[in-house]
Order: C-alpha cells, then structure tokens, then sequence
C-alpha cells in the first residue's frame, strides 16, 4: 500500500468536513432566527425539563456500576463455557471452579464489607 | 519451546503464590476484622517468600520458552526482573509498617492485598510477549496504583493524586492501545516475535504508518516510566500519594516500565544486528534516535525543574524523571552492553532511592513535614539518619565509593563506545553537574544550617536497622560490584526474534 491509495479516504474526508461546515454556515447564514422559552430549554427527549443536570450523585452508584461490571463478565465467560462443555470435559470444569471460587472469594468480601448496602 | 496452558502451570508458581497470598490476605482481613496489630504485612512478606523462592528456582533453572502458547515468555531477563520486584515490594511493605502514612487507619489488608497484586502485575508485564498480554498486565499494574495513590482516603492531596494519576493514565493507555491496534493491522498478529517476523519482510511505504504506531505505543510506555512529553502526572502524584506508596512507585512499576519496553523494541522493533551482542532496527524507521531525544529531555527538564523545589517528595520525584532519562540512555545503544548497564542501574536506584524516601519517611513521622527547610540542622538532631541521607544523595548524583557511581559509569562507558550517540553522553554529564546542585542543597540544609536549639530525634531502632540495610549495600556495591554484574550480565539472555 502506497500513501497515495489512501487518496480516495482523504477526499471523503474533506467532503464531509465541507458538508457538515457548509450546512451549519448556510442555514446561519440564510436562516431566521427566532427565540422563544420553548426553544431554548434544554431537550430531554420531548420531555419538559425538570431540575438542573448538574446534581451530585451519591458515590454509591459508582459503587454499584463498578461490582457489576464484575460479576457482568463473570457471566459473559461462563456463556461460552456453557455452549462447549461436554467438549472441554474435567478440564474445563476444574478451570471454571478455580474461576468462580476467586470471584466468590471476592463477593464474599465486598458482600462482609457492606457494599452491597444502599443505606 | 511453546507450552501449553497445562504444561506452562509448573512454571507459573512465583505469580500463583502472590494470586494465593491476595486470596488470604483478603480472607484473613475479613475473618480477622479489627484486630489490631500488623500482622497483615507480615503474612503480605510470608507470602512473598514463596514468590521469591520459585522465582530463584526458576532463575537458577535457565530455561527458556513461551508460556500459555506464546503469551508469556519464560527466560533469565523476566527471572531477574521477578527478583528485583520482589525486592521492591519487600522493601516497601516494610517502609509500611514504619511510616505513619500507611500503619494506621483501616484497610490495612487491602494495603497489602494492593501492593502484591501491583507485583503481580510487574510480573506478568515484564515477561507478556503479546501485546493483549502487554497492556492487560500494564492495566494491572495501573489500576491498582492508581487506588494505593488515593489511599489516604480523607487527605485532600492524596485524592487528588488518584484523580490526576487516573486521568493522565486512562489516556495514554488509550493511545498506547490504538497504537497497538495499528501495528496489529501492519503485522497481521499480536505476539512480539510474529510481529517482527512480519515488519522485516514488510515494504518501506509501510515505514510511515509503523512510525506513527511505535509513537502511539510509546504514549503507554513512556507515562510507566515517567518521560519527558508524558511526565506531568509524576510531581502532583509522588507528592500526594502516602510516602511507601512514593517510593514503590518510583522503582517498581518504573523498572516494570522498562522491562516491557526492552522487550517490545528489542523483540518487535530490532533483530540481530552485525555482532554478537547488537541489534539491528527492523526498519529504516530511526527509533533509537528519537528515544534518544527523550532521554535528552527527560534528564534536562527534570533535573532543571527540581532545582526549585521546596518540598522534598515533589524534588525526589523530579530526581526520578532524571534518573528515567539516564537509563533510557542504555537503551538507544542496541547493545547487550547497554542493557547490561540498564539493568545494573535499575537494581542500584532501586536500593538507594526507597533509601532516600525511608528517611524522608522517618523524618516527617518525627517533625511531621517534607519540606527541605525542616531538615536544617539534622545533622545534629538525628546524626545517623542525615549520614544515611547523604550517602543516597550522593549516591543518586553519583559520586564515589557509592552504587550509583558505579552504575552512571556502567551507563557512559556503554554509550561512549557509539559515536553517534556522543552528545547524549554530553547532555548526560551536565545533567549530573546540575542534579549536584540540587541534591546538596538538601545536604547543606542538613549539615551547615544552625537549628535553633532543637532536642535531638529519638528514632527507634527498627528504623536504624532498616536503614543499614539500605546503606551498606548503597556503599557495598560502590567498593565490590562485581557478584551484581555478574548477575546482571546472566539476565540478559531473553527470547529474541531471528536469532
């Protein structure tokens, strides 16, 4: 591959920079501009806004996204264990034990250390 | 020789004893909540001496392989590495156990539990040959730094460490891995030695996109080992993390740096070069000069930016760009002699830097600061301790009898033996006339400023101890370095593409 078979990405490249940039420029140009309380609330999927976005949120969500994550992937690897089973025999079974022992282990902790409680 | 997953398990010990050891720790720390005591470092080193005995064994064995079908590599360069980590960590859980940063509070097991899977970590990342292996092993290592960083959870300034520490780290291994994502596309494979199997057959036009990728990769590289374009996390962390956590940083995940970026250059980027002993770069491509360029860099921004620094653990922690910058300069050579002198360094500032920050530690349990204006008239109040500190410093600009002298000639007796590379040698011996300047201040303030009649320091004798420990090897290897070398030039035998 030469630098220059990269040419026909180039181009398409520039022309959608020129797209976007040209149609943002003309309709600021050529279009009216009108202002009302509806327009320029924030959207919030055709819902009328209620508050300010920007609020705290309790540290505990994080909390609770992060062990999901966790135990997510858990499943995600036993999914195809599960479709090749017979196939990997003790083997696989012994490996998934060791797996699931670890992960439980650690359960086990945040479980004892209360993270699991919302209050 | 390429094991299987089973065959490789009888080789994996040193990194399923730390695996079990976290298990425990984690365990015990549960079934034994709210004991008082320390006994959670002490199982962490328990658990240690396994890693270390399996780990010799291993070295001693001198075998060689790739481990789980090519994503491990089994040599002496990952054995000596595995040595040197567990060396770091020991040292470290004991500077733990003595600094009042981390010996209180709760979580104590999770300290230690942190600490051995960092370890773990720097393990795996010193012998991944496979660029998945590469940064699921760098992300080990980050991730858990970044949480030990944040550990004093109610300091304003550790917090702050986590936080930059996170975000600088999240992006410059987002880069790394879009670099590597490319050299996937140019190479067709993720394993090191397939990779560079597929670069010296591939045709020049591809030099450019490689460049770019080797930058990229080097974003991830570079921020482990604190270089000059990727070193602006180092201060604001070194300074807010507790002073053990400092100090582990510094030689730990840095050698670990290192480590995975000999291996990636040396492995995916160079093949065997005219000589015994020399690589040739895989391509026209001039990587070692601009990892020369860095080095230039980084020992001149850091030791010029060191210079005013009032408070000792951000000066250190400008010390250790600089001292990056003096070991990258055995990179650039291409030569077993470089290496050699790369990994003689490692293992000196290793000792003579957790010296460095052991005293720095002592001292803000006694006066409670780590401002260089408090450690006026030391020399007096607590002799031995500023004796100690000055044998470090000394040893860090490298003046002799002490180790680091002995490692910076290793370093310029290395380069000196290329031409092209003479003026690294120059930028580096000005380097060292300015760290002078800024290490002896702290000698100065130590020994030549009047205290005002302060009491003498009581410090306890496990704190002397301990000291010792570090200084005499510190002036040791000064004198007698030969075993180290020997050592030293035994590790060098690692998997390489071609030969």
């Amino acid at each position: 591959m030469e630098l220059i078979d990269y040419l026909p990405i180039f181009i398409l490249l520039i022309i959608a920079v020129l797209f976007v940039g040209g149609t943002i420029l003309v309709s600021h140009m050529v279009g009216r501009r009108k202002y009302g309380k509806e327009k320029m609330s924030p959207y919030e999927s055709g819902m009328i806004p209620v508050g300010d976005a920007r609020r705290r949120f309790s540290v505990k969500f994080y909390v609770v996204a992060i062990l999901f994550v966790i135990f997510d992937i858990e499943v995600v690897f036993m999914y195809p264990w599960a479709v090749i089973f017979k196939k990997l025999g003790v083997f696989g079974f012994v490996e998934m034990m060791i797996f699931i022992a670890i992960l439980l282990v650690g359960f086990i902790y945040i479980w004892k250390k209360g993270a699991l409680e919302w209050a | 020789m390429i094991l299987d997953n089973i065959a490789s398990l009888k080789y994996f010990y040193p990194e399923a004893s730390l695996i079990g050891t976290v298990i425990v720790l984690i365990v015990l720390d549960l079934a034994f909540k709210g004991r008082r005591g320390k006994w959670q470092a002490w199982v962490a080193l328990a658990g240690l001496a396994p890693a270390l005995v399996f780990s010799i064994d291993l070295y001693a064995g001198g075998e060689s392989g790739s481990l789980f079908t090519g994503m491990l590599a089994l040599d002496s360069f990952a054995g000596f590495f595995r040595i040197l980590f567990i060396g770091a960590s020991a040292l470290t859980v004991l500077i733990s156990v003595i600094s009042s940063d981390t010996s209180r509070g709760e979580n104590q097991g999770e300290y230690y539990a942190f600490l051995l899977m960092i370890t773990l970590g720097m393990f795996l990342l010193a012998s991944s040959m496979d660029l998945l292996m590469i940064y699921l092993s760098l992300e080990l290592v980050s991730i858990t730094s970044y949480v030990l960083a944040g550990f004093l959870k109610g300091v304003r300034r550790s917090s702050e460490a986590a936080l930059k520490y996170v975000i600088y780290g999240g992006v410059s291994s987002g880069i790394m891995i879009y670099g590597m994502s490319l050299l996937y596309g140019l190479a067709g494979s993720t394993n090191l030695m397939e990779i560079y199997k597929a670069l010296s057959t591939a045709s020049p036009s591809t030099e450019f996109a490689l460049f770019v990728s080797i930058l990229f990769v080097l974003a991830g590289f570079g921020y482990k080992i604190a270089t000059v374009p990727f070193h602006m996390w180092t201060p604001d962390v070194y300074e807010g993390a507790p002073t053990p956590v400092t100090a582990f940083l510094s030689v730990g995940p840095k050698a670990a740096g290192f480590a995975v970026l000999i291996r990636f250059f040396y492995m995916a980027m160079a093949g065997p070069g005219p000589a015994e002993g020399l690589w040739a770069p895989v391509s026209d491509i001039g990587w070692p000069l601009l990892l020369g360029l860095l080095s230039a860099g980084t020992m001149t921004a850091g030791n010029l930016i060191a210079i005013n620094q009032n408070n000792i653990k951000r000066l250190l922690a400008y010390s250790s760009i600089a001292h990056a910058g003096y070991i990258l300069m055995g990179f650039v050579l291409l030569s077993a002699e470089g290496l050699k002198a790369m990994l003689f360094y490692l293992v000196v500032y290793l000792i003579m830097n957790i010296g460095a920050f052991l005293v720095v530690i002592i001292v803000a349990n006694q006066l409670n600061s780590e401002e260089i204006e408090d450690y006026a008239g030391l020399g007096w109040r607590a002799p031995f301790l500023a004796v100690a500190m000055t044998v470090f410093l000394f040893s860090l600009t490298g003046i002799p009898p002490t180790a680091g002298f002995i490692g910076k000639f290793y370093l310029f007796a290395a380069i000196f033996s290329k031409d092209e590379f003479y003026w690294l040698a120059i930028v580096g011996i000005l380097n060292s006339v300015v760290s002078l300047y800024y290490y002896a201040r702290i000698i100065k303030a130590m020994f030549l400023v009047e205290s005002s009649e302060q009491p003498r320091l009581k410090i306890p004798p496990l704190h002397t101890t301990l000291l010792s420990v570090l200084v005499v090897p510190t002036i040791l290897f000064g004198i007698y370095w030969a075993p180290l070398a020997e050592f030293v030039a035994r590790s060098l035998e690692f998997l390489a593409s071609g030969f």
